[in-house]
């Protein structure tokens, strides 16, 4: 499996030093249960799911998540975080095969 | 080939086939899940022994009913300060009637600011979502709610 794909987003989009925006990240991924027949080869597919996340911010770890596969497909992990300062954040998460690949985002509070 | 020969080996496949086939369908037919973990244990696991208390603070928003048991939106906030001495240390979704009880797990820290977790989780079918905070305190709150899914999600 090649890179996967992810995304986060940062609500509201202009913000300042202090404030608490909602960080929201998302994951395209199967998030298969292991549970699932296929219909044409009619066997049971594989689980394969996010396993655990974890958010930095400015080199600290601020949250960190532990997932199992009763999370649906293409997951959404909703949360907040406090802006301190012009840094970066960064998001591991690592899936239940081992693939591990991370997302950052750049942090710029205005005023 | 003889004909008692015949009739021998016949027996033999017979047999075998009609103890081995049936065995076979029906694990295919049930698949386990890779972490399989009833509610109670997963329950235990997080309160540590402690008794869970039902909270005005802890808020639990998820569908009544959903249409579709793969897609169920689930919002779980909580009131607090969050600050060093006064924080939420976790949040756990757990769900009553799936293989694997457990959904997810957040751990909080005070540089979030405002303690919330919002995902969306499969449901296997029509059953109670429940929502576990821990605080920095050692008080655990505890809420749940029943969500109606006319079609499941899980296998």
């Amino acid at each position: 499996m090649g890179k996967v794909k992810s995304l986060i987003k940062i609500k509201p989009k202009k913000f300042k030093n202090g404030e608490i925006v909602k960080v929201s990240f998302m994951v395209m991924h199967p998030m298969e249960t292991g549970m699932r027949k296929d219909k044409k080869t009619k066997k049971i597919v594989p689980a394969d799911y996010v396993k655990s996340l974890k958010f930095d911010y400015n080199g600290k770890t601020i949250t960190t998540m532990n997932v199992w596969e009763s999370v649906s497909t293409n997951p959404v992990f909703t949360t907040y975080m406090k802006v301190d300062g012009k840094g970066k954040l960064t998001v591991t998460f690592t899936d239940s095969k081992g693939n591990v690949n991370e997302k950052s985002k750049k942090i710029k509070p205005k005023g | 080939m003889q004909r008692r020969e015949f009739f021998k080996k016949l027996g033999v496949v017979a047999a075998a086939s009609s103890i081995v086939v049936p065995t076979m369908g029906f694990a295919e037919d049930k698949p386990k899940s890779p972490n399989e973990m009833s509610y109670k244990t997963a329950l235990d696991a997080i309160t540590d022994g402690k008794t869970p208390i039902k909270s005005d603070k802890l808020k639990l928003k998820a569908p009544e009913i959903a249409e579709n048991g793969a897609v169920v939106p689930v919002t779980i906030t909580v009131d607090s300060p969050m600050t060093d001495s006064d924080y939420v240390k976790s949040i756990h979704i757990l769900s009553t009637k799936n293989a694997n009880s457990r959904c997810a797990d957040i751990h909080l820290t005070p540089a979030n600011g405002k303690a919330m977790l919002a995902t969306r989780i499969k449901l296997g079918g029509t059953q109670d979502v429940v929502a576990v905070a821990k605080l920095s305190n050692g008080e655990i709150y505890i809420a749940s709610q029943s969500v109606k899914v006319t079609i499941g999600g899980c296998g």
